[in-house]
Protein backbone atom coordinates (compact mmCIF):
# COMPACT_ATOMS: atom_id res chain seq x y z
CA UNK A 1 0.00 0.00 0.00
CA UNK A 2 1.10 3.58 -0.72
CA UNK A 3 2.42 5.36 2.14
CA UNK A 4 0.93 8.71 1.00
CA UNK A 5 -2.00 7.29 3.28
CA UNK A 6 -0.22 7.82 6.58
CA UNK A 7 2.03 10.99 5.28
CA UNK A 8 -1.66 12.61 4.69
CA UNK A 9 -2.36 12.03 8.58
CA UNK A 10 0.68 12.89 9.95
CA UNK A 11 1.84 15.25 8.01
CA UNK A 12 5.46 16.54 9.03
CA UNK A 13 5.48 14.12 11.78
CA UNK A 14 5.00 10.82 9.61
CA UNK A 15 8.57 9.77 10.80
CA UNK A 16 7.24 9.48 14.25
CA UNK A 17 4.00 8.39 13.55
CA UNK A 18 3.93 4.66 14.87
CA UNK A 19 5.76 5.93 18.40
CA UNK A 20 2.69 8.83 18.29
CA UNK A 21 0.49 6.36 18.02
CA UNK A 22 2.18 3.87 20.67
CA UNK A 23 2.37 7.30 23.25
CA UNK A 24 -1.35 8.45 22.86
CA UNK A 25 -1.96 4.57 24.52
CA UNK A 26 0.87 5.23 27.32
CA UNK A 27 -1.26 8.66 28.22
CA UNK A 28 -4.54 6.80 28.11
CA UNK A 29 -3.83 3.55 29.92
CA UNK A 30 -4.04 4.36 33.53
CA UNK A 31 -7.45 6.48 33.16
CA UNK A 32 -8.85 3.83 31.11
CA UNK A 33 -8.16 1.22 34.16
CA UNK A 34 -8.87 3.76 37.17
CA UNK A 35 -12.51 4.12 35.05
CA UNK A 36 -13.07 0.67 34.40
CA UNK A 37 -11.58 -1.52 36.14
CA UNK A 38 -11.74 -4.22 34.13
CA UNK A 39 -8.09 -5.72 33.00
CA UNK A 40 -9.60 -7.38 29.83
CA UNK A 41 -10.56 -4.03 28.68
CA UNK A 42 -7.36 -2.55 29.55
CA UNK A 43 -5.40 -5.53 27.34
CA UNK A 44 -7.45 -4.66 24.21
CA UNK A 45 -7.46 -0.95 24.28
CA UNK A 46 -3.01 -1.65 24.68
CA UNK A 47 -3.53 -4.43 21.70
CA UNK A 48 -5.63 -2.32 19.92
CA UNK A 49 -3.33 0.63 20.18
CA UNK A 50 -0.05 -1.83 19.27
CA UNK A 51 -1.88 -3.32 16.92
CA UNK A 52 -2.97 0.38 14.74
CA UNK A 53 0.97 1.26 15.75
CA UNK A 54 1.94 -2.34 13.87
CA UNK A 55 -0.29 -1.33 10.67
CA UNK A 56 0.60 2.23 10.56
CA UNK A 57 4.45 0.85 10.45
CA UNK A 58 3.88 -1.80 7.79
CA UNK A 59 2.05 0.80 5.78
CA UNK A 60 5.46 2.97 5.95
CA UNK A 61 7.28 -0.32 5.93
CA UNK A 62 5.92 -1.70 2.64
CA UNK A 63 5.71 1.94 0.90
CA UNK A 64 9.25 2.88 1.29
CA UNK A 65 8.55 5.59 3.01
CA UNK A 66 11.65 7.80 3.82
CA UNK A 67 11.93 10.88 5.99
CA UNK A 68 13.48 12.93 9.24
CA UNK A 69 11.90 15.19 11.33
CA UNK A 70 14.06 18.00 12.79
CA UNK A 71 17.37 15.89 12.13
CA UNK A 72 16.38 14.03 15.42
CA UNK A 73 14.38 11.14 13.86
CA UNK A 74 14.86 9.28 10.72
CA UNK A 75 11.98 6.74 9.18
CA UNK A 76 14.26 4.25 6.92
CA UNK A 77 14.23 0.66 5.92
CA UNK A 78 16.32 -0.01 8.77
CA UNK A 79 14.34 1.74 11.71
CA UNK A 80 10.91 0.13 10.06
CA UNK A 81 12.13 -3.15 10.42
CA UNK A 82 13.62 -2.65 14.11
CA UNK A 83 9.99 -1.15 14.87
CA UNK A 84 8.44 -3.85 13.39
CA UNK A 85 10.47 -6.19 16.34
CA UNK A 86 9.51 -4.50 18.73
CA UNK A 87 5.62 -3.92 18.47
CA UNK A 88 5.84 -8.00 17.88
CA UNK A 89 7.29 -8.09 21.08
CA UNK A 90 4.87 -5.49 22.61
CA UNK A 91 2.05 -7.99 21.35
CA UNK A 92 3.14 -10.70 22.50
CA UNK A 93 3.56 -9.48 26.11
CA UNK A 94 0.70 -7.61 26.41
CA UNK A 95 -1.00 -10.62 25.06
CA UNK A 96 -0.24 -12.75 28.04
CA UNK A 97 -0.05 -10.46 31.11
CA UNK A 98 -3.30 -10.01 31.98
CA UNK A 99 -3.91 -13.98 32.54
CA UNK A 100 -0.26 -14.42 34.55
CA UNK A 101 -0.50 -15.09 38.15
CA UNK A 102 2.69 -13.29 38.83
CA UNK A 103 2.51 -10.05 37.48
CA UNK A 104 0.72 -7.59 40.29
CA UNK A 105 -3.12 -7.48 40.05
CA UNK A 106 -3.06 -3.57 41.76
CA UNK A 107 -1.28 -1.19 39.30
CA UNK A 108 -2.66 -2.92 36.39
CA UNK A 109 -3.07 0.29 33.92
CA UNK A 110 0.38 1.37 35.19
CA UNK A 111 1.49 -2.10 34.34
CA UNK A 112 0.42 -1.85 30.81
CA UNK A 113 1.55 2.18 30.51
CA UNK A 114 5.19 0.99 31.61
CA UNK A 115 4.99 -1.69 29.04
CA UNK A 116 4.12 0.36 26.38
CA UNK A 117 6.60 3.39 27.51
CA UNK A 118 9.07 0.90 27.46
CA UNK A 119 8.70 0.08 23.87
CA UNK A 120 8.14 3.79 22.63
CA UNK A 121 11.91 4.52 24.35
CA UNK A 122 12.91 1.42 22.20
CA UNK A 123 11.30 2.41 18.88
CA UNK A 124 13.00 6.24 19.70
CA UNK A 125 16.67 4.37 19.70
CA UNK A 126 14.77 2.52 16.51
CA UNK A 127 14.55 5.80 14.44
CA UNK A 128 16.91 8.09 16.46
CA UNK A 129 19.58 9.96 14.52
CA UNK A 130 20.94 12.31 17.05
CA UNK A 131 22.54 11.15 20.07
CA UNK A 132 20.22 12.78 22.49
CA UNK A 133 17.42 10.73 21.17
CA UNK A 134 19.34 8.03 21.93
CA UNK A 135 20.17 8.60 25.11
CA UNK A 136 16.91 9.72 26.07
CA UNK A 137 15.14 6.53 23.90
CA UNK A 138 17.60 4.16 26.07
CA UNK A 139 16.43 5.86 29.52
CA UNK A 140 12.54 5.99 28.63
CA UNK A 141 13.05 2.08 28.19
CA UNK A 142 15.39 0.77 30.92
CA UNK A 143 13.64 3.22 33.76
CA UNK A 144 10.18 2.21 32.40
CA UNK A 145 11.76 -2.01 32.91
CA UNK A 146 12.92 -0.72 36.55
CA UNK A 147 9.84 -0.86 37.53
CA UNK A 148 8.00 -3.39 35.38
CA UNK A 149 10.74 -6.10 37.00
CA UNK A 150 9.29 -4.51 40.86
CA UNK A 151 5.94 -5.18 40.13
CA UNK A 152 5.28 -8.52 40.86
CA UNK A 153 3.25 -10.27 43.70
CA UNK A 154 4.15 -11.99 46.80
CA UNK A 155 8.12 -12.36 45.77
CA UNK A 156 10.75 -10.71 47.61
CA UNK A 157 13.13 -11.49 45.08
CA UNK A 158 11.47 -9.16 42.85
CA UNK A 159 12.41 -6.68 45.04
CA UNK A 160 15.95 -7.66 45.23
CA UNK A 161 16.14 -7.89 41.56
CA UNK A 162 14.54 -4.22 40.93
CA UNK A 163 17.38 -2.85 43.67
CA UNK A 164 20.14 -4.40 41.49
CA UNK A 165 19.04 -3.64 38.18
CA UNK A 166 18.00 0.14 39.22
CA UNK A 167 22.00 0.64 40.42
CA UNK A 168 23.52 -1.28 37.61
CA UNK A 169 21.23 0.86 35.33
CA UNK A 170 22.29 3.95 36.94
CA UNK A 171 26.21 3.47 36.29
CA UNK A 172 25.93 2.14 33.00
CA UNK A 173 24.04 5.56 32.61
CA UNK A 174 26.46 7.64 33.81
CA UNK A 175 29.31 5.32 31.77
CA UNK A 176 27.44 6.41 28.84
CA UNK A 177 26.50 10.08 29.38
CA UNK A 178 30.36 10.49 30.49
CA UNK A 179 31.25 9.19 27.03
CA UNK A 180 28.96 11.16 25.18
CA UNK A 181 29.85 14.21 26.45
CA UNK A 182 33.72 13.13 25.56
CA UNK A 183 32.81 12.69 22.17
CA UNK A 184 31.02 15.95 22.09
CA UNK A 185 34.07 17.19 23.01
CA UNK A 186 36.30 15.60 20.22
CA UNK A 187 33.88 16.09 17.49
CA UNK A 188 32.07 19.10 18.30
CA UNK A 189 28.51 17.24 16.83
CA UNK A 190 26.14 14.76 18.47
CA UNK A 191 24.59 14.04 14.67
CA UNK A 192 25.06 10.23 13.94
CA UNK A 193 25.82 10.80 10.35
CA UNK A 194 28.32 14.19 11.40
CA UNK A 195 29.85 12.04 13.45
CA UNK A 196 30.73 9.51 10.78
CA UNK A 197 31.93 12.23 8.61
CA UNK A 198 33.99 14.18 11.36
CA UNK A 199 35.84 10.27 11.27
CA UNK A 200 37.23 11.14 7.93
CA UNK A 201 39.86 13.65 9.68
CA UNK A 202 39.53 12.59 13.48
CA UNK A 203 42.96 11.19 15.00
CA UNK A 204 42.78 8.73 17.94
CA UNK A 205 43.27 10.71 20.63
CA UNK A 206 43.50 9.66 24.47
CA UNK A 207 39.78 12.09 24.76
CA UNK A 208 38.37 9.82 22.03
CA UNK A 209 39.87 6.59 23.57
CA UNK A 210 38.39 7.45 26.87
CA UNK A 211 34.87 8.42 25.15
CA UNK A 212 34.91 4.87 23.53
CA UNK A 213 35.92 2.76 26.53
CA UNK A 214 33.16 4.80 28.56
CA UNK A 215 30.45 4.33 26.13
CA UNK A 216 31.29 0.64 25.28
CA UNK A 217 31.15 -0.53 29.07
CA UNK A 218 27.81 1.82 29.19
CA UNK A 219 26.17 0.40 26.38
CA UNK A 220 27.65 -3.19 27.55
CA UNK A 221 25.48 -2.91 30.27
CA UNK A 222 22.46 -2.94 28.14
CA UNK A 223 22.91 -5.66 26.24
CA UNK A 224 24.20 -7.73 29.19
CA UNK A 225 27.83 -8.72 26.95
CA UNK A 226 30.48 -10.10 29.44
CA UNK A 227 32.38 -8.50 31.85
CA UNK A 228 28.66 -5.83 32.61
CA UNK A 229 26.42 -9.33 32.61
CA UNK A 230 25.99 -9.76 36.35
CA UNK A 231 22.84 -8.16 36.55
CA UNK A 232 21.08 -10.00 34.06
CA UNK A 233 20.60 -13.45 35.33
CA UNK A 234 19.64 -12.01 38.92
CA UNK A 235 16.70 -9.58 37.37
CA UNK A 236 15.47 -12.34 34.83
CA UNK A 237 14.86 -14.38 37.68
CA UNK A 238 13.52 -12.35 39.95
CA UNK A 239 10.83 -10.82 37.48
CA UNK A 240 8.24 -11.91 36.75
CA UNK A 241 8.44 -14.18 33.57
CA UNK A 242 6.58 -11.91 30.85
CA UNK A 243 8.59 -9.06 31.93
CA UNK A 244 11.85 -11.49 31.94
CA UNK A 245 10.78 -12.34 28.45
CA UNK A 246 10.38 -8.72 27.32
CA UNK A 247 13.81 -7.28 29.03
CA UNK A 248 15.46 -10.61 26.85
CA UNK A 249 14.24 -10.27 23.97
CA UNK A 250 12.96 -6.67 23.87
CA UNK A 251 15.97 -4.32 25.94
CA UNK A 252 18.85 -7.03 24.77
CA UNK A 253 18.01 -5.75 20.95
CA UNK A 254 17.24 -2.06 21.93
CA UNK A 255 21.47 -2.27 23.23
CA UNK A 256 22.54 -4.06 20.14
CA UNK A 257 20.72 -1.23 18.40
CA UNK A 258 22.28 1.29 19.75
CA UNK A 259 25.83 -0.59 18.59
CA UNK A 260 25.21 -0.61 15.34
CA UNK A 261 23.81 2.90 14.82
CA UNK A 262 26.51 4.26 16.60
CA UNK A 263 29.87 2.43 16.94
CA UNK A 264 29.21 0.42 13.78
CA UNK A 265 28.30 3.56 11.67
CA UNK A 266 31.26 5.15 13.06
CA UNK A 267 34.22 3.10 12.73
CA UNK A 268 32.95 2.00 8.97
CA UNK A 269 33.36 5.38 7.79
CA UNK A 270 37.16 5.29 9.77
CA UNK A 271 38.10 2.41 8.07
CA UNK A 272 39.53 5.08 5.09
CA UNK A 273 41.54 7.24 7.42
CA UNK A 274 45.03 5.08 8.46
CA UNK A 275 45.74 6.71 11.93
CA UNK A 276 41.51 5.50 13.09
CA UNK A 277 42.02 2.72 15.32
CA UNK A 278 39.20 0.84 12.98
CA UNK A 279 41.26 -2.82 12.62
CA UNK A 280 41.80 -2.49 16.83
CA UNK A 281 38.30 -1.41 17.41
CA UNK A 282 37.27 -4.89 15.28
CA UNK A 283 39.90 -6.98 17.53
CA UNK A 284 38.30 -5.34 20.76
CA UNK A 285 34.88 -6.27 19.84
CA UNK A 286 35.50 -10.18 18.30
CA UNK A 287 37.14 -10.63 21.96
CA UNK A 288 33.82 -9.56 23.93
CA UNK A 289 31.58 -11.13 20.93
CA UNK A 290 33.89 -14.51 22.04
CA UNK A 291 34.08 -13.69 26.21
CA UNK A 292 30.02 -13.01 26.04
CA UNK A 293 29.07 -16.69 23.57
CA UNK A 294 31.53 -18.78 25.89
CA UNK A 295 31.18 -17.79 29.18
CA UNK A 296 27.05 -17.33 28.33
CA UNK A 297 27.12 -21.25 27.70
CA UNK A 298 29.37 -22.12 30.41
CA UNK A 299 27.82 -20.79 33.08
CA UNK A 300 24.65 -21.98 31.77
CA UNK A 301 25.68 -25.73 32.16
CA UNK A 302 25.71 -25.48 35.88
CA UNK A 303 22.02 -23.78 35.88
CA UNK A 304 19.36 -25.50 37.82
CA UNK A 305 16.83 -22.55 37.70
CA UNK A 306 15.28 -22.98 33.75
CA UNK A 307 15.19 -18.92 33.85
CA UNK A 308 18.57 -18.55 34.99
CA UNK A 309 19.61 -20.44 32.12
CA UNK A 310 17.69 -18.75 29.68
CA UNK A 311 18.94 -15.62 30.91
CA UNK A 312 23.04 -16.78 30.28
CA UNK A 313 21.49 -18.35 26.88
CA UNK A 314 20.31 -15.14 25.84
CA UNK A 315 24.05 -13.68 27.01
CA UNK A 316 25.35 -16.09 24.94
CA UNK A 317 22.80 -14.88 21.62
CA UNK A 318 24.01 -11.47 22.28
CA UNK A 319 27.24 -12.29 22.27
CA UNK A 320 26.55 -14.30 18.68
CA UNK A 321 24.97 -11.42 17.49
CA UNK A 322 28.10 -8.44 18.27
CA UNK A 323 29.97 -11.03 15.48
CA UNK A 324 27.98 -7.83 13.52
CA UNK A 325 30.66 -5.31 15.19
CA UNK A 326 33.67 -7.64 14.89
CA UNK A 327 33.34 -8.57 10.79
CA UNK A 328 31.57 -4.68 9.81
CA UNK A 329 30.37 -5.59 6.63
CA UNK A 330 26.94 -5.32 5.12
CA UNK A 331 26.36 -9.04 5.33
CA UNK A 332 27.59 -9.63 8.77
CA UNK A 333 24.54 -7.15 9.70
CA UNK A 334 21.82 -8.53 7.23
CA UNK A 335 22.62 -12.12 9.41
CA UNK A 336 22.46 -9.86 12.62
CA UNK A 337 19.46 -8.36 12.19
CA UNK A 338 18.03 -12.09 10.63
CA UNK A 339 19.05 -13.37 14.50
CA UNK A 340 17.74 -10.33 16.16
CA UNK A 341 14.29 -11.65 14.69
CA UNK A 342 14.41 -15.37 15.06
CA UNK A 343 15.69 -14.48 18.63
CA UNK A 344 13.00 -13.00 19.24
CA UNK A 345 10.58 -15.50 18.81
CA UNK A 346 12.59 -18.87 20.04
CA UNK A 347 13.72 -17.05 22.95
CA UNK A 348 10.36 -14.97 23.81
CA UNK A 349 8.63 -18.63 23.34
CA UNK A 350 10.47 -20.13 25.80
CA UNK A 351 10.20 -17.91 28.41
CA UNK A 352 6.25 -18.05 27.65
CA UNK A 353 6.29 -21.48 28.17
CA UNK A 354 7.56 -21.26 31.53
CA UNK A 355 5.37 -18.41 32.63
CA UNK A 356 2.19 -20.41 31.63
CA UNK A 357 3.99 -23.16 33.63
CA UNK A 358 4.36 -21.28 37.01
CA UNK A 359 0.48 -19.99 36.69
CA UNK A 360 -0.01 -23.99 36.86
CA UNK A 361 1.72 -24.33 39.97
CA UNK A 362 4.63 -25.76 38.06
CA UNK A 363 8.39 -24.64 39.40
CA UNK A 364 11.61 -22.96 37.52
CA UNK A 365 14.07 -25.57 38.66
CA UNK A 366 14.83 -27.82 35.64
CA UNK A 367 13.66 -30.75 37.73
CA UNK A 368 10.34 -29.71 38.30
CA UNK A 369 9.76 -30.30 34.33
CA UNK A 370 10.42 -33.94 34.71
CA UNK A 371 7.69 -35.93 32.53
CA UNK A 372 6.14 -33.33 31.15
CA UNK A 373 5.99 -34.67 27.80
CA UNK A 374 3.06 -36.94 28.95
CA UNK A 375 0.96 -33.87 31.54
CA UNK A 376 1.15 -31.33 28.73
CA UNK A 377 2.30 -32.41 25.09
CA UNK A 378 1.90 -28.97 22.93
CA UNK A 379 4.02 -27.03 25.66
CA UNK A 380 6.90 -29.49 25.66
CA UNK A 381 6.85 -30.59 21.93
CA UNK A 382 7.20 -25.79 21.76
CA UNK A 383 9.77 -26.26 24.42
CA UNK A 384 11.90 -28.72 22.33
CA UNK A 385 11.15 -26.57 19.31
CA UNK A 386 12.16 -23.51 21.14
CA UNK A 387 15.57 -24.72 22.82
CA UNK A 388 16.20 -26.89 19.69
CA UNK A 389 16.09 -23.51 17.66
CA UNK A 390 18.34 -21.56 20.26
CA UNK A 391 20.99 -24.29 19.46
CA UNK A 392 20.56 -24.34 16.20
CA UNK A 393 19.15 -27.34 14.87
CA UNK A 394 18.07 -26.88 11.16
CA UNK A 395 15.73 -26.71 9.85
CA UNK A 396 14.30 -24.14 12.57
CA UNK A 397 14.97 -20.55 12.69
CA UNK A 398 17.35 -20.35 14.65
CA UNK A 399 19.52 -22.66 12.05
CA UNK A 400 18.98 -20.22 9.26
CA UNK A 401 19.75 -17.45 11.06
CA UNK A 402 23.04 -18.68 12.67
CA UNK A 403 24.27 -20.49 9.29
CA UNK A 404 24.13 -16.83 7.51
CA UNK A 405 25.27 -14.55 10.57
CA UNK A 406 28.58 -17.47 10.81
CA UNK A 407 28.97 -17.61 6.97
CA UNK A 408 29.61 -13.65 7.15
CA UNK A 409 32.13 -14.07 9.74
CA UNK A 410 33.90 -16.63 7.96
CA UNK A 411 33.18 -14.84 4.13
CA UNK A 412 34.27 -11.39 5.35
CA UNK A 413 34.29 -8.34 4.18
CA UNK A 414 34.10 -9.17 0.25
CA UNK A 415 36.80 -11.69 0.21
CA UNK A 416 37.11 -15.53 0.30
CA UNK A 417 39.09 -15.75 3.05
CA UNK A 418 38.88 -13.73 6.36
CA UNK A 419 40.46 -13.06 9.53
CA UNK A 420 37.10 -13.96 11.37
CA UNK A 421 37.01 -17.74 10.88
CA UNK A 422 38.57 -18.37 14.17
CA UNK A 423 34.89 -16.23 15.53
CA UNK A 424 33.39 -18.38 13.19
CA UNK A 425 34.37 -21.55 14.36
CA UNK A 426 34.20 -20.65 18.23
CA UNK A 427 30.67 -19.74 17.88
CA UNK A 428 29.88 -23.42 16.19
CA UNK A 429 31.81 -24.94 19.06
CA UNK A 430 29.80 -22.94 21.47
CA UNK A 431 26.35 -23.97 19.81
CA UNK A 432 27.47 -27.26 20.54
CA UNK A 433 27.81 -26.65 24.05
CA UNK A 434 25.11 -25.07 24.25
CA UNK A 435 23.11 -28.19 22.84
CA UNK A 436 23.89 -30.08 26.30
CA UNK A 437 22.06 -27.91 28.22
CA UNK A 438 18.97 -27.60 26.22
CA UNK A 439 18.97 -30.96 26.04
CA UNK A 440 19.10 -31.83 29.68
CA UNK A 441 15.94 -29.72 29.50
CA UNK A 442 14.35 -31.72 26.55
CA UNK A 443 15.30 -35.01 28.99
CA UNK A 444 13.52 -34.34 31.41
CA UNK A 445 10.39 -33.36 29.94
CA UNK A 446 10.14 -36.93 27.53
CA UNK A 447 12.48 -39.00 29.42
CA UNK A 448 12.52 -38.68 32.58
CA UNK A 449 9.09 -39.91 34.74
CA UNK A 450 7.37 -37.20 36.78
CA UNK A 451 5.40 -37.64 40.54
CA UNK A 452 2.02 -36.49 38.63
CA UNK A 453 1.11 -37.47 35.58
CA UNK A 454 -2.35 -35.25 35.31
CA UNK A 455 -3.21 -32.96 32.30
CA UNK A 456 -2.30 -29.04 32.23
CA UNK A 457 -4.43 -26.56 30.89
CA UNK A 458 -3.21 -23.45 30.74
CA UNK A 459 -4.30 -19.88 30.13
CA UNK A 460 -5.53 -19.74 26.43
CA UNK A 461 -3.38 -16.38 25.99
CA UNK A 462 -0.20 -18.43 27.06
CA UNK A 463 -1.60 -20.88 24.31
CA UNK A 464 -1.89 -18.64 21.85
CA UNK A 465 1.16 -16.34 22.19
CA UNK A 466 3.26 -19.56 22.06
CA UNK A 467 1.59 -21.18 18.87
CA UNK A 468 2.27 -17.43 17.16
CA UNK A 469 5.97 -18.27 18.01
CA UNK A 470 6.11 -21.84 17.10
CA UNK A 471 4.72 -21.10 13.77
CA UNK A 472 7.75 -18.26 13.34
CA UNK A 473 10.37 -20.60 14.37
CA UNK A 474 9.09 -22.96 11.77
CA UNK A 475 8.14 -20.27 9.24
CA UNK A 476 11.76 -17.92 9.39
CA UNK A 477 13.62 -21.88 9.32
CA UNK A 478 12.48 -22.99 6.31
CA UNK A 479 11.42 -19.57 3.95
CA UNK A 480 14.05 -17.48 5.49
CA UNK A 481 13.14 -14.77 2.21
CA UNK A 482 10.59 -13.45 4.60
CA UNK A 483 12.79 -11.69 6.34
CA UNK A 484 16.21 -11.87 4.30
CA UNK A 485 14.90 -8.97 1.68
CA UNK A 486 13.74 -6.75 4.54
CA UNK A 487 17.01 -6.77 6.55
CA UNK A 488 18.96 -6.46 3.52
CA UNK A 489 17.41 -3.34 2.59
CA UNK A 490 17.97 -2.48 6.42
CA UNK A 491 21.66 -2.94 6.22
CA UNK A 492 21.76 -1.09 3.41
CA UNK A 493 19.53 1.83 4.77
CA UNK A 494 22.42 1.71 7.88
CA UNK A 495 25.36 2.11 5.98
CA UNK A 496 24.18 4.62 3.69
CA UNK A 497 24.44 6.92 6.73
CA UNK A 498 28.45 6.35 7.06
CA UNK B 1 40.32 32.49 30.84
CA UNK B 2 40.91 29.46 32.23
CA UNK B 3 42.11 26.64 30.38
CA UNK B 4 39.67 23.24 29.31
CA UNK B 5 41.61 20.88 30.89
CA UNK B 6 40.98 22.43 34.16
CA UNK B 7 37.21 21.90 34.10
CA UNK B 8 38.04 18.02 32.31
CA UNK B 9 40.02 17.31 35.52
CA UNK B 10 37.67 18.52 37.37
CA UNK B 11 34.86 16.04 35.31
CA UNK B 12 37.24 13.12 35.77
CA UNK B 13 37.85 13.97 39.49
CA UNK B 14 34.15 13.80 40.13
CA UNK B 15 33.45 11.34 38.03
CA UNK B 16 36.08 8.98 39.65
CA UNK B 17 35.04 9.61 43.40
CA UNK B 18 31.49 8.75 42.18
CA UNK B 19 32.74 5.43 40.84
CA UNK B 20 34.56 5.06 43.84
CA UNK B 21 31.71 5.38 45.94
CA UNK B 22 29.15 3.03 43.58
CA UNK B 23 31.94 0.69 44.17
CA UNK B 24 32.55 0.45 47.77
CA UNK B 25 29.18 1.94 49.62
CA UNK B 26 27.55 -0.53 51.48
CA UNK B 27 24.13 1.70 51.94
CA UNK B 28 21.91 1.82 48.33
CA UNK B 29 20.97 5.42 49.37
CA UNK B 30 24.58 6.41 49.15
CA UNK B 31 24.83 4.41 45.84
CA UNK B 32 22.57 6.56 44.15
CA UNK B 33 23.86 9.43 45.96
CA UNK B 34 27.38 8.59 44.20
CA UNK B 35 25.89 7.94 40.60
CA UNK B 36 24.01 11.31 40.78
CA UNK B 37 28.20 12.70 41.00
CA UNK B 38 28.66 10.54 38.04
CA UNK B 39 25.94 12.27 36.42
CA UNK B 40 27.22 15.63 36.95
CA UNK B 41 30.53 14.99 36.25
CA UNK B 42 29.06 14.42 32.39
CA UNK B 43 27.43 17.76 32.79
CA UNK B 44 30.38 19.53 33.89
CA UNK B 45 31.92 18.12 30.43
CA UNK B 46 28.71 18.98 28.70
CA UNK B 47 28.69 22.55 29.46
CA UNK B 48 32.42 23.49 29.06
CA UNK B 49 32.64 21.57 25.55
CA UNK B 50 29.51 23.62 24.60
CA UNK B 51 31.21 26.87 25.91
CA UNK B 52 34.26 26.41 24.24
CA UNK B 53 32.83 25.37 20.89
CA UNK B 54 30.36 27.75 21.24
CA UNK B 55 27.26 24.98 20.45
CA UNK B 56 23.91 25.10 21.96
CA UNK B 57 23.74 20.89 21.75
CA UNK B 58 25.71 20.71 24.68
CA UNK B 59 23.18 22.84 26.89
CA UNK B 60 20.42 20.92 25.24
CA UNK B 61 21.51 17.65 26.52
CA UNK B 62 22.40 18.97 30.41
CA UNK B 63 18.97 19.49 30.56
CA UNK B 64 17.70 16.12 29.27
CA UNK B 65 20.57 14.53 31.42
CA UNK B 66 19.24 16.79 34.73
CA UNK B 67 15.42 15.53 33.84
CA UNK B 68 16.48 11.53 32.92
CA UNK B 69 18.77 11.55 36.21
CA UNK B 70 15.48 13.61 38.54
CA UNK B 71 13.62 10.30 37.31
CA UNK B 72 16.29 7.81 37.71
CA UNK B 73 16.07 8.83 41.41
CA UNK B 74 12.29 8.77 41.89
CA UNK B 75 12.46 5.95 40.22
CA UNK B 76 15.60 4.17 42.56
CA UNK B 77 14.06 5.66 45.82
CA UNK B 78 10.61 4.05 45.01
CA UNK B 79 12.27 0.95 44.59
CA UNK B 80 14.59 1.11 47.53
CA UNK B 81 11.26 1.59 49.99
CA UNK B 82 9.81 -1.39 48.03
CA UNK B 83 12.93 -3.77 49.15
CA UNK B 84 13.29 -1.92 52.59
CA UNK B 85 9.92 -3.11 53.21
CA UNK B 86 10.63 -6.41 52.49
CA UNK B 87 14.43 -6.82 53.54
CA UNK B 88 14.10 -3.88 56.76
CA UNK B 89 17.43 -2.85 55.60
CA UNK B 90 18.81 -0.65 53.15
CA UNK B 91 22.07 -2.23 52.64
CA UNK B 92 23.68 -4.28 49.28
CA UNK B 93 25.40 -6.92 51.60
CA UNK B 94 21.64 -7.91 52.34
CA UNK B 95 20.55 -8.65 48.73
CA UNK B 96 22.25 -12.09 48.25
CA UNK B 97 19.29 -13.96 48.31
CA UNK B 98 19.93 -14.79 44.16
CA UNK B 99 24.12 -15.09 43.32
CA UNK B 100 25.71 -17.12 40.03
Amino acid sequence: MDASVITNIFGDFSAMAPMIVMILGVLLMPALYFTTKNRVVVTAAMLAFTAVSAIVNLILLLGGYNGDYLGLFEYDAFSGLMILLFQIVALLIGLVTASSTEVTRLHYGAFMSLLMAATVGMMFVATATDLVVIFVGVELASISSYILVSMKRNDPRAAEAAVKYVIIGGMSTALTVYGISMLYGVVGVTNLAAIADAMQTQGFTWAFAIAMITMIAGYGFKIASVPFHMWAPDVYEGASTPVSAFLAVGSKKMGLIVFFKIFLVMFVAGTTVSTFATAEMQYLFAIIAAITMTVGNIVAIAQTNIKRMLAYSSIAQAGYILIVMAVMSEYALVGGIFHMFTHVFMKGGAFLIVGALICVGIGERISDYRGLAKRAPFLAFAMLLFLFSLAGIPPLAGFTSKFVLFSAAIYGDGGATSQWVWLAFLAILNSAISLYYYARVVKAMYIEKGESAERIAVPLPFLIAIAICVVAVIVLGVYPQAILGPAADAAAALFSLV
Amino acid sequence: MIPVEYFLALAAILFAIGAYGVMTKVNTILVLMSIELMLNAANINFVVFSGFLGDAMGQVFVLMVISVAAAEVAVGIAILLNAYKIKKTTEVTALTSMRW
